[in-house]
This record gives structure tokens, sequence and C-alpha cells, in this order.
């Protein structure tokens, strides 16, 4: 008869076999990575053309910061489904303050109010109302871009401001702003999730509501500024998305972001019900998400197959994370 | 000889964690009688009871049921073999019917696959007709009283024709009526050949319905017989024992100012009318048994339930703790009980788990600075003995008793004048627990006022300087330490003595 399975400190256990345990719980996305990008250049010489590699970066930064937000909530123990909604409302609100104002820092500030405001009701939502973020955000998800329809009449809005253009489509050296943004935001919310306060109360909450509770830390003061840090990553997604076209479409823009940033949120590792994951680990399941797409269509896979790849690698990934 | 019972279990033995629970204990079993099983908390009833119904398998041992040897592995098998368990907490779907629920998991079908609604609800009404109560089968169970749903346990027992049912103690959450009403149906059980394990821990009861009855002590039986050549007295000082409460922990010196006054503190269906004080050195007690309200009574204090009115004094200033920062501000700590659910961020490393309540120390700039958590932790590494290779691995790696204490040292770090304990001790090792309770007194010696909730009478007796023991929401009497004794806490605590008086 079996006793169950304590858990215990194992010294006696080989201590390979605990390291091995151990990278693999902690960096198996690197090593996803790592095989993903070696096949892809085996597969085709033209992958590893540096023009190619800085395309992959600028593709996924939108995406990329908005699934850093994404991380901080599903830290949490939540989820945003309103990313996209809001990405479409603030391009709207923004461009037309814009346009009102001839002014860029004017239409930034606001579009940093509006996500910022958006995610503070989300935040309200979830922790004083105590909705379920599932539904708070499906909720979000629905107002926001009606709005955003209602806004811009269902149809696009272009900046009628020369240089509102240049955030998105200028380079330092070789490499667009886009890029410089993602890294520098994943920068940010790396050293804010790990060398903070604010970081570790997130992931106690995540792992343990009711203990983070009685360890004395304000739940809900931190939850809203979870949701509100969300909404001010989505601002800056929103921003470059408007800018690189000049444009910002009320109906397609943002359009199944949130799906995108979830799904490099869970390929990144990071637990679904919260409290265990990385800043680091989204990164990389960003970039894993961006070099498939390009694989994809540098082999010209139909786009029409490419959401089914997709959904693979994601079931994979959670299925290989199983393993602890 | 052996053929007359219709259970037996020999020598079982089991150990959680290294730790036994359990050293060759048996107990028998006959046809038709009521046999409580009784015993302080910690002493290994419900182990010995989730061993008979196939929760978790003994380590060693043997169960015979009717002279043939069994192997009971599965809550299934258990049924199978005629044994039903209700526990504690009613194991009923609230949203389900009556027929649903006592259908559950073996629904009567057609050949079809439908179910067979008509002919579960005839069963359902011929059972709870048996037990001489009229229920529709049809109405939701949510909709019932505690004790009916009790009824529809014990009536999902008799439709399995179980002959052996398990109830652990069953009474906590029943008013006196339903008491009654519920030792009739045990009785008229009896008759028809069932028998009856009961646990409990009120003594009255026992007397008044049980045949033979069974004590265990730290895992050993330490008597057995019948329960009408004994008198409650020889009886509760066998589940008490001698030995556990010689020691005794707590120093006596001079206690310093009022630290907490509480005053008419209520709040519905938990507690009312608490009032007590705690001094600077002292270390004040609560205990009783389940339902009995502590807990609830210092999650309110600690701010962590908002439903309750009265007066709170720290250092003679009223407060208002709305949320457990609050309190710390005021200065209340508290260490909760149930460690899994309520301490420990099991995600966390342990450094982290240590800094939570306080990363205000470990701060420069905004950022926490990891060393100083290092050093801060080497140094309660030392003071508390936590044994740890790498505390940068996740708390749930180590041992109970090493969370224990790192949660202690996460309060100790944090520095409040008052600190509370809820179970202090729970589901760690003997030797871990001196340790705990020495640090407990020395806590008291540098002036901390500390409060301990604890099941555990011994526990409360090694330690505290005064004692309250509550029942029902209430305090129902209160000693000093020289004055108590674990049978006079033991009535208390039952209830079926009580002080009137108040003081303070």
């Amino acid at each position: 008869m079996a006793n169950p399975a304590w858990k215990q400190e194992r010294p006696g256990e080989s201590r390979t076999k605990q390291r091995f345990a151990w990278f693999w719980s902690e960096y198996s996305v690197i090593i996803a990575f790592l095989i993903i990008f070696v096949v892809a250049a085996l597969l085709n010489p033209r992958f590893l053309d540096m023009n190619n590699q800085l395309n992959i970066l600028m593709q996924v930064s939108i995406i990329g910061i908005v699934a850093l937000g994404m991380t901080i909530v599903m830290l949490s123990g939540g989820i945003d489904l309103s990313v996209g909604s809001v990405l479409a409302l603030v391009g709207v609100v923004s461009i037309l303050s814009l346009n009102a104002t001839e002014s860029i820092p004017v239409a930034i500030i606001t579009a940093f109010a509006v996500g910022a405001f958006a995610g503070l009701l989300n935040g309200l939502m979830v922790a004083k109302g105590k909705i379920a973020s599932f539904i708070a955000t499906l909720g979000m998800m629905a107002g926001a871009r009606s709005i955003a329809l209602y806004t811009a009449d269902g149809g696009s809005i272009s900046s009628e401001i020369t240089g509102f253009t240049t955030i998105a489509n200028s380079e330092l050296w070789i490499i667009d702003y886009p890029i410089i943004i993602f890294l520098v935001m994943t920068g940010l919310v790396y050293v804010l999730m790990h060398k903070t306060r604010f970081g570790r109360y997130v992931y106690a909450i995540g792992s343990n509501e009711k203990a983070a509770l009685l360890s004395t830390i304000r739940v809900d003061r931190v939850k809203i500024g979870v949701y509100s840090l969300a909404g001010l990553l989505v601002s800056v997604a929103a921003i470059i998305e408007s800018s690189r076209l000049n444009s910002i479409s009320s109906s397609s823009s943002g359009q199944a972001y949130e799906l995108d940033a979830i799904a490099a949120v869970i390929i990144g590792g990071t637990r679904m019900t919260g409290g265990r994951g990385k800043v680091l680990g989204t990164f990389f399941g960003v970039l894993i998400l961006g070099i498939l797409n390009n694989m994809m269509n540098l082999m010209n896979v139909s786009p029409h197959l490419q959401g089914f790849v997709k959904g693979l690698i994601i079931i994979v990934a959670v299925v290989f994370q199983k393993r602890e | 000889m052996t053929s007359n019972y219709l259970l037996e279990m020999n020598n079982i033995e089991k150990a959680f964690n290294q730790v036994s629970v359990l050293k060759k204990v048996g107990i028998c079993l006959e046809k038709g009688e009521i046999h409580a099983l009784l015993g302080e908390n910690g002493a290994g009833k419900s182990t010995l009871m989730n061993i008979l119904g196939g929760v978790f398998p003994a380590d060693r041992g043997t169960i015979k049921i009717n002279g043939e040897a069994v192997n009971i592995t599965t809550p299934r098998m258990a049924q199978n073999y005629g044994i039903s368990f209700i526990h504690q907490e009613l194991n009923v779907v609230a949203d389900l019917k009556v027929y649903e629920n006592m259908f559950l998991g073996s629904e009567l079908r057609s050949r079809t696959g439908f179910l067979k609604v008509e002919e579960m609800c005839q069963r359902t009404r011929e059972v709870l007709a048996d037990l001489g109560v009229e229920i529709d089968p049809k109405v939701y169970v949510r909709e019932l009283d505690t004790s009916y749903k009790q009824l529809i346990e014990i009536a999902k027992a008799l439709l399995h024709k179980s002959n052996i049912i398990i109830m652990d103690e069953p009474t906590t959450a029943l008013t006196e009526h339903e008491v009654y009403r519920l030792f009739g149906l045990m009785k008229k059980l009896k008759t028809s050949n069932v028998s009856i394990i009961y646990i409990s821990h009120k003594l009255k009861e026992i007397q008044e319905i049980c045949d033979h009855y069974t004590v265990l002590r730290d895992g050993k039986v330490v008597g057995t017989g019948r329960v009408a050549e004994q008198n409650l007295e020889s009886i509760t000082k066998l589940m008490v024992g001698k030995s556990v409460s010689e020691e005794r922990f707590a120093q006596t010196h001079p206690h310093g100012a009022e630290l907490l006054r509480v005053k008419e503190l209520t709040s519905p269906d938990l507690f009312k009318k608490i009032g007590f004080t705690l001094h600077a050195g002292e270390i004040l007690g609560f205990t009783g048994l389940a339902g009995d309200g502590r807990t609830e009574l210092f999650e309110s204090i600690f701010g962590f339930r908002k439903n309750y009115t009265g007066e709170i004094k720290v250092k003679d200033q009223s407060v208002q703790i709305t949320h457990p920062k609050k309190a710390l501000q005021a200065g209340i700590g508290f260490v909760p009980k149930d460690r899994k659910e309520n301490a420990i961020i099991k995600d966390l490393s342990v450094y982290d788990n240590m800094s939570l309540s306080s990363l205000g120390h470990f701060e420069r700039r905004g950022f926490i600075q990891q060393k100083q958590e290092k050093a801060r932790f080497e140094y309660y590494k030392k003071q508390l003995n936590i044994k740890v290779h790498d505390p940068k691995v996740t708390i749930d790696k180590l041992s109970g008793g090493n969370q224990q204490k790192v949660v202690l040292a996460k309060w100790l770090e944090v520095d409040t004048p008052i600190l509370v304990f809820d179970n202090p001790t729970q589901g760690i090792d003997v030797g871990a627990k001196r340790e705990i309770y020495q640090h407990i007194v020395r806590l008291a010696q540098q002036g901390k006022g500390i409060i301990i909730l604890s099941s555990e009478a011994p526990e409360i007796l090694k330690i505290c300087h005064h004692i309250n023991v509550m029942f029902q929401g209430e305090i129902t009497a209160r000693f000093t330490r020289d004055q108590a004794s674990e049978d006079e806490i033991m009535k208390y605590a039952t209830g079926s003595k009580r002080e009137v008086e108040q003081i303070g």
C-alpha cells in the first residue's frame, strides 16, 4: 500500500535530475523557442536574414505589449478579454483628439487616460463588484467596441496631422521604434513584477488570495492597479497601431488580440489560475508566435491554416507544462 | 466468538509524513449496536474512520467484515461492503432535489438510458417513511433544515443497504429538538440490525445513546467497554489522560499595561457579547469545540470579517478595523489556522513568504532589496531553527513544522505588540510543537500580548496564563491557569456546564 505522495525535500534524489527538472520547469519556453528558431532556420534560409528577424520583432511588438499587461492580469488570477476592443477605442478617441487639438502630446495623454480608465473600470468591477474577471472584461469587450464603432460611425478614422506616423515608422539605427518600445516595456514590467512590492503582491494574490488578504495585503487596491496597468499598456499598443497606419479602424483594429495575447502568456508558462509565471516567459511566448507566423508565410502555408498550427502549439505547450 | 462481530479492525497503523497517527489501533463492532468512538482532537478518530471508509489506506493492519478479511481501497468499495460515512460537513448537493441526492451516482435508468424518476421518488418515499418522516422527494435540498439534510444522508445509507454507518459529530449543527429526532432514528436503526459508529465530544449524548465505547488518545486505544458500566468522569479521564499536560511552559512573570480590550463584540450567528482584556506579557487562551466561534471572533477582530458590532480598544484607543492592514497598523498580528489555505503562499519562495507582510522593511527607493531579505531570513532561520536547504524553493516543499516557523518569522518581522495564534501547532510533529511553544512563551516574556486559539485543551493548559472556554459563540467560562483542568474545560466546552457571571 502506497503512502500518499507527501511533498518534502528529498536530498537523496539525484542532484542532476533535480537540476534538470528545475531548469525545465523554469525555462522550458526558452528551450522551445530555441528549437523552433533552429527548425525555422533549417527550413528556410531566408528566415535568418536580418531584415526578416527585425520584421518578426516589428510584427509582434503590438501584441507583445498587450501580452505584457495580460501577463500581469493572469498572474493575479484574472483574465482580460477587453484588450482588443479597448485598443480600438483608445485609437479612435486619441486620433479624434489629435485632429481636434493638432497636438501629438495631447493625443498621447488622451490615449493613456482612456486606456487606464477602461482598465480602472475593469478593476473596480472585479475587485469591488466581485464580478468574475471573465464576465467583467467580456462586458467591457462588448462595450468598448460598441463605443468605438459609434464614435467612428463604424468606419476608420485617419490622422490629419503629419508627424503622427513618425512614432511607429522611425528607426534608431536599423531598429524600428515599436521594437524599442516593446523591449523597454518588457524591461519595465520585468522590474515591476520581480523587484517591487506591487509585483510580489500580484503573485501572492494569484497564488492564494485569502492568505494574501490575511497577510495584510490590500487585495482590492492591488487588483485595481493590475487592470489599470493592463489598460495603460493597451494604450501604448494603441498609439503604435494607429501611428503605424496613420489611422485606426473601429471595426477591425484589435480584433482577436485578446486571444493572441492570452496564447502568448500561456505558451510563456504562466498558469491560468495565477500565481505562477514569468514576464520573460511571455516575451519568448510572443516571439514563438511571431516566428510561427513568419515561417508559415515564408513557406506559403495558407493563411486559413495558420490558426490551426497556432492552436496546436498552444495545446502542446500546455501539455508539456503540466508535466512539472 | 469472533463471528459475533460485524466489523473488526485490528492493529491498524498509519503515519503521515513520518508522524505516526495510529499505533496498533483496533475496534470491534457488534451487530445492531451504537459504538462511541471518543478522543480529543488529533487523537486519530477521523484517520481511523477514513481508513474504514476507504478514503486512504492503512499502512498496516487488518479489517474484517462478518469475519472475512477485506481490503478497502476506495470509498466506493466501502459502500459495497455496506459502510456509509456521514461526515461532519454534510455531503448533499443543495441544488439537486431530494431524490436526486438519494440516488446520486447510482441512478435508476430504463433500458433506453432515461432516468426512472417516478420509481426513484417512490423508493425515496419508502425509505423516508421507514425513518418516520415525510418529505416530498421533489423538493430541492437547499430548502430543507440542516437536520433534514442529515436525514437524507442517513436515508441514503439505508438505500444502499448499509449495515455500518459512521457518524462524525452529527449533532454539532443541530438544535436540541433535532438531536432528539436523530436519536430516535438511531434507536430505530439499531432494532433493524444496523450498527453505528458514533463520533462525538458530547459525553452526555454518548451516555444516552451508545452501548459500547472506545477511547483513543495520541493514536492509541486507551480504553474500551460498555458505556453503562462506566461513569462520565472516568471516560473523560481516559480521553484527557494524565501524562499529556504535565509539562508546562508558561512562566509566571508580572503582566504589564493593558494592550487590548474587547467589549460586547457580537456578530449574528457567529458569536455574541464577547468581552475580554489582554495585558502585555500575558498569554490568553481560547478553547472550545468545533463551531464555538473563536476563529470567527478573531478573524473579525483582525478585520477579515466585517459584519460585527461592539468595541475594540488597543492601548486605550478605540479602533475601527475594516481590513487586516488596519489591524496591523493598530498593532494586531494574526497567525491563522489551516496553514495551507490561509497562511502560506505556496508558489512563493521561503524568503518571499517571510517578508510578505513587511516588505516596507526591505525596500529602498521602491525596489525590494533581496540581500536584506536573505540576511533577515538567516537571522530567523537560526533563531527559530528552520530547516531548509535552499530558501529559494517554494514554501510547500518544506515540512509542516518548518512552514509554520516561516509563518511565525513573517509575523515576528512585522513585530506587532499583540499576536494572535489560531491553532499554531496544527499538523506538525511533537518536536516542532515544543519549539513553537517555547517561542510563544519567549515573546510573552518580551512583553508582547499573546492570544492562543486551540481546540486542544492540553495545549492551552501548557502555555496560557488565562483561559477562556467558548461554546456556541459565547464565553462560558474563564479560568486562571491554576484553576483549570482538562475535565473542567471539557464540561464548559460541551455546554454541559456554564458560568453566567460576566467578568471584566
